[in-house]
């Protein structure tokens, strides 16, 4: 019965980054938020195994063309995109409002408010992925790879959005201390830029489609916000607030964090056309690309640097708790991937990697690797604070991390190294294709064992998170049990017990 | 930071200035293209697709075949070799203009060239500097002949005859140009593949052609009818290039799979006009065909080069 964390779970949070002096406790703060955040942790939690089961599913079914070929609805191409709906909009998006949500809380120290509104903005979310889903399994998808939720499933997830995502800037809006911490800039920057972005791309290829390839145009930009500014920030903002919480250092250079900040934002939102470097769009835009992927990596080096510094003489720390094993590794895997993404934006390493392996590769590494493990890290940490108890078998949480930590590398080497052999086979126009498929065929397989290290690791989550949620209510309801089956010993009791 | 509202002003501003850059400044440049009337071909280019065809892109991407096939053919940065055939009747005038193109063979008055020419005269040079020398030597009557010194791995796969540029899209909504090449490149497939049969065959079991194929199957599209003894199935039912039906079987394309294929034979972008400057070399298309044994493309309209 013992939490995975060092901190026991209703202790006042070990030394915040910094100092502030008037603020509502942190009990009353997670009482705010338990309800909505909870809310969305569970439904974030069932997606992540949704997400998992369909990921399998397309590995497999990459290198087995015949298996459930007869079900129109299980094809390789809607299955694909499935996965990805339901984890970048199912797990990573709602984990990340709850994460945004309780952690504006906590470092503004004001208690949270529009509960409601925000369990309703959250089920109209994932009843809006819920329909968007069986629209992609049922071939409606747009066929833009990223923004394939039907026209008529988008706007309730905006929607949703808009009634939760406010209260977070509300409750930034009342917070004690004029001065932000630096997750801080990362959540609502991420917050912000999310819904313009989803809306913007949505706008520009469904309901009013640019002409041509300028859709696509649209759906790079999308694809880059989407994994930078939404999913890399929300992954940013987990490790600059729980690594100095759980390592003890405080965050060795604001200023360079605030260097990195920028540098992602702004070069980072525009390094998008280098998905289609080379392709047919005017060549000015794969030059400005490629250049903004280059200039990210001085972002990156910021994270990197800090990073390094916070981790430094915490190895006991590590041992003690899985959160933390969460974040560093997330945290690794933004340094590897963001220097792998701008080396790939190198106009003469993209002619290698473009259309293979390396693409898909460094996009699991963006969704999975980055904001998947951070997330993973932060509800790790959340969730016994909203219960106020901890974790049922902390036993599964660390089983938890070795799986999803082999799953992640596992994908990163198959698809990295893999993709060098299929672009190497693609240059070569002597190979038939059939010899194509051949070299890149054993790396894209691997992806199948990825994937279900991944999902066992969300199935041990979601066990975890059930037992938790068991217990809880368990024990809640046996004072209403027991004052239920004794006979009252006075007369009937008021109504309202206390004023 | 203490300015809350500035920075929150500032990460809009610079997402802002990406959509401005990445989205809206393209649509100005290229938003307004039309289809360009091709004059030799008497179409309007890129040609609307027949109606069946059109229902087929709504199929392609309801399977989602662009999560495995790309549609647009790459090319590098593009280099060409210019020989000299004939130093037509004024030798002198030629060769003072192949003296300035080759200063290392004489000095500027070309008086001092050897008499062979060097073939070819311009190895390797950037596509257009041999443009303008082909301009000047036949300009002053020399027979030139220029061919390209790359052709690039997708054009020498045969996946087309030049690269795809954003006119060939035009009429695309969604445009799937795909990010992955699972399978080959299919922006002209209907260009090198027009045997109907062997595509439905392919969508019904790639691995009847090729043992080792990861297309997956789409038996789905396809219909399984029982025949009555002595019927003969109907024509457009599956057979050769190595395929029986089970006795008493035949299979046959629903609409899906005939909008498909239609489609699929629509796929072809290989009409030169003046963004697409790339003369087709006679040797390209032959260079290596690896897909399958694909009929050569047709011969598209000559480049506008000479004046
Ligand atoms: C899982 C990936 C995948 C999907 C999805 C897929 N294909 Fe393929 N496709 C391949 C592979 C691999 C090959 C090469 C081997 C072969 O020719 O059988 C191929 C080959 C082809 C070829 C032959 C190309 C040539 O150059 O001869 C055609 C045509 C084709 N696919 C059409 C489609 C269509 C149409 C769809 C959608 C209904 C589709 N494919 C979906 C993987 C895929």
């Amino acid at each position: 019965m013992s939490s995975p964390q060092s901190p026991p779970p209703t202790a006042p949070a070990a030394a915040p980054p910094a100092p502030r002096p008037v603020r509502v406790p942190v009990e009353a703060i997670d009482r705010s938020c338990r309800w909505p955040v909870l809310v969305l942790v569970v439904l974030a939690a069932g997606w992540l195994v949704v997400a998992g089961a369909l990921a399998v599913l397309a590995a497999i079914k990459l290198h087995a063309p015949g298996m459930l070929a007869q079900h129109a609805w299980l094809t390789y191409g809607r299955v694909q995109p499935a996965a990805w709906n339901a984890f970048v909009f199912g797990f990573a998006s709602l984990a990340g409002l709850a994460m945004a949500l309780w952690m504006t809380a906590r470092l503004s120290g004001a208690p949270l408010r529009g509960g409601g509104v925000i369990i309703l903005g959250a089920l109209v979310w994932h009843a809006g992925l819920k329909i968007g889903l069986l629209g992609i399994l049922a071939g409606d998808a747009t066929g833009l790879e990223g923004l394939e939720l039907p026209p008529y499933a988008s706007p309730l997830l905006l929607g949703g959005y808009l009634l939760m995502a406010p209260w977070a800037l509300l409750t930034f809006a009342r917070r004690v201390e004029a001065e932000a911490y630096v997750s801080q800039w990362h959540l609502i920057a991420a917050l912000l830029v999310f819904p313009w972005v989803f809306a913007a791309a949505h706008l520009a290829t469904n309901f009013l489609p640019l002409r041509g390839v300028l859709q696509a145009a649209a759906q790079a930009w999308y694809l880059q916000n989407l994994q930078v500014l939404w999913l890399g920030f929300l992954g940013l903002a987990a490790i600059f607030y729980f690594a100095p919480k759980l390592t003890g250092n405080p965050v060795p250079s604001r200023s360079l964090a605030l260097f990195g900040f920028w540098v992602l934002t702004i070069f980072g939102s525009l390094a998008g056309q280098v998905r289609y470097a080379g392709g047919p769009f005017p060549a000015w835009m794969s030059s400005v690309a490629a250049a903004a992927g280059v200039l990210t990596l001085f972002g990156v080096y910021a994270v990197a640097v800090n990073g390094a510094r916070l981790g430094r003489g915490a190895a006991g720390r590590f041992r003690e708790s899985v959160v933390l094993r969460f974040i560093a590794l997330a945290w690794l895997v933004f340094v590897g991937a963001g220097a792998l993404a701008a080396l790939n934006s190198l106009l003469g390493v993209r002619q290698l990697t473009q259309f293979t392996l390396v693409t898909p590769g460094l996009d699991y590494l963006w969704t999975q690797g980055v904001a998947g493990l951070a997330l993973l890290g932060a509800l790790y940490y959340l969730v016994p604070r909203l219960l106020g108890q901890g974790w049922p078998v902390a036993g599964l949480a660390r089983a938890h991390f070795y799986l999803a930590a082999t799953g992640i590398l596992v994908l990163a080497a198959a698809f990295l190294v893999g993709g060098l052999a299929h672009g190497a086979a693609l240059k070569d126009p002597q190979l038939g294709f059939i010899l194509v498929v051949k070299r890149y065929l054993p790396f894209a397989a691997t992806g199948t064992l990825a994937h279900l290290l991944w999902l066992g690791g969300a199935l041990l989550f979601v066990l975890n998170l059930v037992l938790a949620l068991v217990r809880c209510f368990q024990q809640a309801a046996r004072p209403v049990w027991q004052a239920w089956w004794t006979p009252q010993p006075t007369g009937p009791q008021p109504a309202e017990v206390k004023p | 930071m203490k300015h809350g509202p500035l920075m929150f002003l500032g990460v809009l501003a610079a997402v802002l200035a990406s959509w401005l850059v990445a989205v809206l400044a393209p649509h100005f440049q290229i938003g307004h293209e039309e289809p360009i009337l091709i004059e030799e071909l008497g179409i309007n280019y890129p040609v609307d697709r027949p109606g069946e065809a059109k229902q087929g892109a709504e199929v392609y991407r309801a399977q989602g075949c662009q999560y495995c096939h790309t549609r647009q053919v790459r090319q590098e940065p593009l280099f060409a070799d210019l020989t000299v055939t004939d130093l037509g009747t004024n030798a002198v005038e030629t060769r003072r203009v192949v003296a300035s193109l080759r200063r290392d063979l004489a000095g500027v008055d070309g008086r001092r060239l050897p008499e062979e020419l060097p073939r070819p005269l311009l190895k390797h040079v950037s596509y257009a500097a041999a443009e303008a020398a082909l301009r000047r030597l036949t300009n002053a009557g020399a027979q030139v002949e220029l061919t390209l010194a790359n052709l690039g791995p997708d054009i020498a796969r045969g996946w087309g005859a030049r690269r795809t540029v954003a006119r060939d899209y035009l009429r695309d909504h969604p445009v799937m140009l795909g990010q992955v090449r699972f399978g080959p490149d299919l922006a002209n497939l209907g260009a090198r593949q027009t045997n109907e049969m062997r595509l439905y065959l392919k969508l019904y079991n790639a691995r009847l052609e090729l043992p080792g194929s990861t297309m997956p199957r789409y038996p789905y599209l396809f219909e399984e009818r029982r025949l009555r003894p002595g019927q003969e199935p109907s024509p457009d039912a599956l057979r050769g290039f190595g395929f029986e039906p089970p006795p008493g079987i035949e299979i046959v394309p629903r609409p899906e799979a005939r909008q498909l294929v239609a489609y699929l034979l629509s796929l072809k972008a290989d009409t030169l006009f003046y963004e697409t400057y790339v003369p087709r070399p006679a040797s390209a298309g032959a260079a290596a065909v690896t897909n399958g044994p694909a009929a050569a493309p047709p011969a598209p309209t000559p480049p506008p080069a000479q004046p």
